[in-house]
C-alpha cells in the first residue's frame, strides 16, 4: 500500500514554545521574513478563571485535494508519488495563484529563491535521511507524532484511531493531513 | 499570547534588514568581516547550550556550511533529544553580523558608543596597567568580578582570587539565589525535584513551559499527560502553565508565602503529617507547628484571594498522594522581601509529607562520591577540581559582608547589587572597578540608573561577552568570548539520581578573532605578572587533569558528549534501593524497612531537615522559625508591576539574536479589561508605566490573563543601548521601573514593585 504521511498535533502537550519553527528554520535554511512553520497562542478564550489557550499549528497542512495543485499554471505544485504536495522550483513562475488559493494561508515565495514555497515535511532533507522531521525531532513535549497513517502499527495510525482528533477547515473538502488534538480546555473531551 | 503571525515576521524581518545596514558600521562587528562557510569540527558534535543558563546538553550538525542544526543530545534520557527555540537558535547568535569579534576600545564618553578596534595584546596590556595601578593604590579589593556562571566565572573569578579581591559575583541574587538560600538553610545543601514520577504537584508561578528547563518541563508534562498528575497553579496572571494545569488560582502577587503556610496548617492541624517522618530526620517541628496555628485557609484567603476551601481541599488532596507529591519550591524570584520565609514555606510543605528522597518528590544529587560509597564500589569516576597551591588570601572583607544575616549568600554567588552601593556610597569601601564575562546587570538587577550611575562613576570597566550587551556598552574595554559553539570547557558534572558528567566541544571553527573565556582570563592573567596561578596548557590538560589523566573515560566522555553512570536511586523508595542492592554486591546493608533511610544525612547543624533553625536565629533575630510579616509591595493607587519568562528569550541575553528577535522583539503590557476600561486604553495602544524610580513607554495588551490589581511584561526588553539595534528601544524595560531593595537573609533582588499606568 502507498504511504500516508500525516502529522497530528497535540495541543494538550503544546506549550507554544517555538522550538519547532526555528528548527524548521535551520534544517530548511527558510529566510528570514517568510516562515514554513509556527505556532499561534491565540486568546486566552472562556470567562476567568476558566481560561483557556489555543495552540495553532501554521503549516502546509498537505491537502488531499490541494487547491495550491489545482491552480498552479505550470505543474510546479504537483503531489509526488509519496503523497506528498511538493513544489518544482525551476518551474514556478511566481504567479502566487498557489499562495492566493490557499485555504491555510502557508504558501510564500521565497525571497531567495523565487519560488513558491512552504512545509513539506522535510522531505528533501531529514525525511531523505530516514529521520523525523525537524519540528517533530526537537519539540521539547512531545507534541508532535508524524508517520505514515496507513500503517496500522504506526504511532500516528494509533493516535488517530484512539483520539478525539479534528482537522482545519474540513468543509472546503481538501482533506487536510495534519490532525490536531484539542485541549481538554477546549470543550471536546478525547 | 505571544504574538506571532506572517505580517509581523515581514516587519520584523524589515527592521532587521535597517538594522543589519546600520551594524556594518560598528567596528568589531562580524558584519566587517568577510562571510566564509562554516566550518564543521566533526559530523555530528555532542554539547552543551548556553542560550540560557540551563545547559541542556546538545547534539549539533554543520547543513551546507551555513547553518547548524541543533537538538537534544539523546544520550541524555531525561532531556529526550529535545532543545527549545532558544537551543535551536545557537547558530544564529553564531554568524549575527552584530556580534563582536575584535576587542574594543571606548573612545567617546562611557555609554556614548564610540569604539575603536584593538589587538588582544593592547587590550591585556591597557588592563592589566590599571588593575594593577588601582591594587597599588587601593587594594585589589577595589576591583569585582562577575560572571555569568559555567566555566567562564570559574575562570574569571580564579583571576580575581589570584588577584587578590574577594569580591566575585555571579547573578544568583537577581535570579534563582531564593530557593537555594532557603534549601541550605533547611536541607544544607540544594534539592532537586522529581517532577516525572509525582502524582500531584503544586506551583508557585514556576512557569516550565515557558522558563523552559529541558529536562524539568518534560518531567512536569510526563507527569501530567502520561501519568495523571494533578497540576495546581497559584499565579496572578494565566501563564502557559496555568493554561495546562487542572487548576489556576489568580493569587495576590507577593502573598504566596501565606498560601503556602495555610497548606502547612492543614497538614499539621488536621493530622495529615508524616509523623514518623518528621520524628526521626526533621528538627523544630514544635516551633513551626506552633508558630503556623494562626495561619488557617480562612486567614491565608484574606490576603492572597484564594478561597480558604480550596486551600483545605487542595491540601488533603495533597496529602492524598503522599508522598509521591510534591510543592514546586519555584526557580527565578523575587516576588517579595519575604522570598526567603516563601521558599521555605514551599520546602516545609514537603517535609510535612515526607517526600523526602520517594519517587515524585524532593531529592538530593547523587554525586560520584555518595553513590560510590553506598555501591561499596567505584561505580562512576570522580571529578577532579584542579586547584592551584599558594593562591593568596584576600585581605579584605567581601563588600556584601557587612550583615550576618546574609552569611549563607557569600558563598553562593553574593549580594550582586551590593556593587551599586559599595561604589556609590563607599559602603562598606569605596569600589574602583568592575570586570564582567557574560552578565547584564543593566537588564537583570533593579533600578536601571543606578547602574548607569554605577557604571559611570567607577575608574574603569571591562566587559567580556559576544555582543555589545547594555551593560557592556558602558565598559572601557570589551574582550569578544567565543560562542559557545565554539569553545571547548571543562567536564562538568550533571549528576542527579546517579552521576552523570558531560561536557562542552567546539561544534564549528572559531569565526573571527574571538576567544574562549578560560583562554582569556589565562592570559590575561599573565599579563597582570600573575601567570604562576595559571599552569595549564589548554583546555584538553584541565579535561584530562579532572579524569586523573584516564584517557579511556577522557575519550568515552568526548566522544558521547554526556555520560551517567549507575542505576537511579532515592534512599527512602524502597524498590529503587533493592534494585541497588541487587546491582552491587557490596552495596551497603540497608534497614530493616529495605531503605537507607537511617543513611540519610543533611549538612545542617543537627545534621537532620530543619523546619526551624537556631542557626537562622543567630544570623537574623526573629527569623529562626519561618513566619509570616506584612510587606507593602505598592501604594494604594498603584497596580503591581511583575515580570516573567518568555520561551523564546532567556532574560538579559537573548534579544539581539536575530532568529530569536524576529520572533519576538516586543513585550506588550498585559492589563485586565477592567483596569483597561477604567483608563481607557485598548490593545495596541502607546502607555506609560511609572514607578517610584523610573517611567516606561510600551504598548497595551489588554488580557483577561491577569488581576486586575496587576500589569505583567516579559522581562528583557526594552535596551536602551543603541548597538543591540534589534532590541533597542522596542518594549518596557523591567529593571528601569524597579527599585533597588534587598530580601532578608537570601539577600536577593526583589523584582515586584507598584506602577500607575496611563495612556499617551
Amino acid at each position: 500500500m502507498s504511504k500516508r504521511y500525516v502529522m497530528v498535533h497535540d495541543e494538550n502537550r503544546c506549550i507554544g514554545c517555538q522550538a519547532c519553527s526555528v528548527a524548521c528554520r535551520s534544517e530548511n535554511g527558510t529566510p528570514e521574513g517568510v516562515t514554513r512553520l509556527q505556532v499561534r497562542v491565540e486568546g486566552p478564550f472562556g470567562d476567568a478563571p476558566h481560561l483557556h489557550f489555543k495552540y495553532n499549528r501554521v503549516s502546509c497542512q498537505q491537502c488531499e485535494n490541494a487547491p495550491c495543485v489545482t491552480v498552479c499554471p505550470t505543474g510546479a505544485a504537483y503531489v509526488g508519488e509519496d503523497g506528498l504536495v511538493s513544489i518544482k522550483e525551476d518551474k514556478c513562475v511566481g504567479c502566487m495563484y498557489c499562495v492566493a488559493a490557499c485555504p491555510y494561508k502557508v504558501r510564500f515565495i521565497n525571497p531567495e529563491t523565487k519560488a513558491a514555497d512552504k512545509c513539506n515535511f522535510c522531505k528533501d532533507t531529514r525525511l531523505a535521511r530516514g529521520e523525523q522531521p525537524a519540528c517533530v525531532t526537537v519539540c521539547p513535549t512531545d507534541a508532535l507524532t508524524f508517520g505514515d497513517a496507513n500503517d496500522p502499527s504506526s504511532e500516528v495510525a494509533k493516535l488517530i484511531n484512539t483520539k478525539a482528533t479534528y482537522q482545519e477547515k474540513t468543509h472546503l473538502g481538501t482533506k487536510p493531513r495534519v490532525y490536531r488534538i484539542p485541549t481538554k480546555r477546549g470543550g471536546i473531551q478525547s | 499570547m505571544i504574538e506571532l503571525d506572517r505580517r509581523t515576521f515581514i516587519k520584523g524581518a524589515g527592521a532587521g534588514g535597517a538594522s543589519c545596514a546600520l551594524a556594518t558600521l560598528l567596528p568589531g562587528s562580524l558584519a566587517a568581516l568577510e562571510q566564509k562557510p562554516l566550518q564543521g569540527m566533526g559530523k555530528e558534535v555532542a554539547s552543551i547550550c548556553e542560550m540560557c543558563s540551563t545547559r541542556c546538553p546538545i547534539s549539533a550538525r554543520v547543513v551546507d556550511g551555513k547553518n547548524v542544526f541543533i537538538q537534544g543530545n539523546s544520550a541524555a534520557k531525561s532531556f529526550g533529544g529535545k532543545v527549545c527555540a532558544r537551543g535551536g537558535a545557537g547558530h544564529s547568535l553564531l554568524y549575527d553580523p552584530q556580534r563582536i569579534v575584535k576587542p574594543l576600545r571606548r573612545v567617546g564618553e562611557r555609554g556614548e558608543g564610540k569604539w575603536e578596534e584593538i589587538s588582544w595584546q593592547e587590550a591585556y596590556k591597557t588592563i592589566a596597567h590599571k588593575l594593577n595601578d588601582i591594587k597599588q593604590q587601593h587594594g585589589p579589593e577595589a576591583v569585582a568580578f562577575s560572571s555569568k556562571s559555567g566555566s567562564l566565572s570559574g575562570h574569571l573569578f580564579h583571576l580575581g582570587k589570584a588577584f587578590g579581591s574577594p569580591n566575585t559575583f555571579t547573578h544568583a541574587s537577581t535570579c534563582p539565589g531564593g530557593y537555594v538560600i532557603a534549601a541550605k538553610a533547611m536541607f544544607g545543601t540544594k534539592v532537586k525535584r522529581d517532577l516525572s514520577n509525582s502524582k500531584y504537584i503544586i506551583n508557585f508561578g514556576h512557569n516550565l513551559y515557558e522558563g523552559i528547563n529541558m529536562s524539568e518541563t518534560r518531567g512536569l508534562m510526563k507527569a501530567q499527560m502520561s501519568k495523571g498528575a494533578k497540576l495546581v497553579v497559584f499565579e496572578p496572571r494565566f501563564s502557559i502553565v496555568a493554561d495546562k494545569a487542572d487548576e489556576w488560582f489568580a493569587i495576590r502577587p507577593g502573598t504566596d508565602v501565606t498560601v503556602a503556610l495555610a497548606l502547612c496548617h492543614v497538614l499539621i492541624y488536621d493530622n495529615l503529617y508524616d509523623q514518623a517522618f518528621i520524628e526521626h530526620h526533621v528538627e523544630g517541628f514544635d516551633a513551626f507547628a506552633k508558630e503556623v496555628k494562626a495561619y488557617t485557609p480562612e486567614w491565608a484567603e484574606g490576603i492572597s484571594d484564594v478561597p480558604a476551601k480550596d486551600i483545605r481541599r487542595i491540601a488533603h488532596e495533597f496529602a492524598a498522594k503522599a508522598p509521591h507529591a510534591v510543592v514546586d519550591f519555584g526557580h527565578r524570584a523575587t516576588f517579595t522581601p519575604e522570598e526567603f520565609e516563601m521558599r521555605r514555606a514551599l520546602f516545609a510543605a514537603n517535609v510535612l509529607i515526607g517526600n523526602i528522597e520517594r519517587k515524585g518528590g524532593l531529592y538530593l544529587g547523587k554525586k560520584a562520591k555518595t553513590y560510590n560509597k553506598f555501591a561499596g564500589d567505584k561505580v562512576a569516576p570522580g571529578l577532579g577540581k584542579p586547584g592551584v597551591e599558594g593562591m593568596p588570601k584576600p585581605a579584605a572583607k567581601r563588600i556584601d559582608q557587612v550583615d550576618e544575616q546574609y552569611a549563607m549568600m557569600w558563598s553562593s554567588g553574593g549580594i550582586y547589587q551590593t556593587i551599586l552601593d559599595a561604589t556609590l556610597k563607599a559602603q562598606p569601601y569605596q569600589l574602583r572597578a568592575w570586570v564582567m564575562s557574560r552578565t547584564n546587570p543593566m537588564q537583570t538587577m533593579t533600578d536601571r540608573a543606578l547602574v548607569v550611575e554605577t557604571l559611570k562613576k567607577l575608574d574603569f570597566v571591562v566587559s567580556c561577552d559576544v555582543y555589545i550587551s547594555e551593560t557592556a556598552a558602558y565598559a572601557d574595554i570589551i574582550l569578544p568570548e567565543s560562542t559557545y559553539l565554539e569553545r571547548d570547557e571543562e567536564i562538568a558534572d550533571k549528576s542527579g539520581k546517579s552521576p552523570a558528567y558531560y561536557v562542552r566541544q567546539r561544534v564549528v571553527e572559531t569565526i573571527g578573532d574571538t576567544k574562549p573565556s578560560w583562554q582569556i582570563f589565562k592570559e590575561l592573567g599573565h599579563e597582570m605578572g600573575l601567570g604562576q596561578y595559571f599552569p595549564w596548557e589548554n583546555m584538553e590538560s584541565l579535561q584530562l587533569l579532572q579524569l586523573d589523566r584516564d584517557m579511556a573515560r577522557f575519550n568515552e566522555i568526548k566522544q558521547k558528549g554526556y555520560v551517567s553512570y549507575g542505576k537511579p536511586l532515592m534512599l527512602r523508595e524502597p524498590a529503587m534501593v533493592a534494585a541497588f542492592v541487587k546491582q552491587y554486591p557490596n552495596a551497603k546493608p540497608t534497614d530493616d524497612d529495605g531503605t537507607y533511610a537511617s543513611a540519610m544525612s543533611f549538612k545542617t547543624p543537627s545534621g537532620k531537615i530543619e523546619l526551624s533553625s537556631d542557626k537562622v536565629e543567630k544570623m537574623a533575630a526573629g527569623r529562626g522559625v519561618i513566619k509570616y510579616r506584612e510587606v507593602k509591595l505598592k501604594q494604594d493607587n498603584e497596580l503591581y508591576f511583575i515580570q516573567g519568562k518568555v520561551a523564546v528569550h532567556t532574560n538579559g541575553a537573548t534579544h539581539n539574536v536575530p532568529m530569536l528577535a524576529n520572533l519576538m522583539s516586543d513585550n506588550g503590557v498585559w492589563i485586565h479589561p477592567v483596569t483597561a476600561g477604567r483608563l481607557g486604553i485598548n490593545s495596541g495602544d502607546k502607555i506609560r508605566l511609572t514607578s517610584s524610580v523610573g517611567s516606561e513607554e510600551g504598548t497595551a495588551l489588554v488580557t483577561p490573563g491577569i488581576r486586575q490589581d496587576t500589569v505583567f511584561a516579559y522581562m528583557g526588553f526594552g535596551s536602551k543601548n543603541k548597538e543591540l539595534a534589534r532590541a533597542t528601544g522596542k518594549g518596557v524595560h523591567c529593571g528601569n521601573l524597579l527599585p533597588n531593595a534587598t530580601a532578608p537573609v537570601c539577600g536577593m533582588n526583589i523584582h515586584t514593585t507598584g506602577i500607575t499606568l496611563a495612556k499617551i
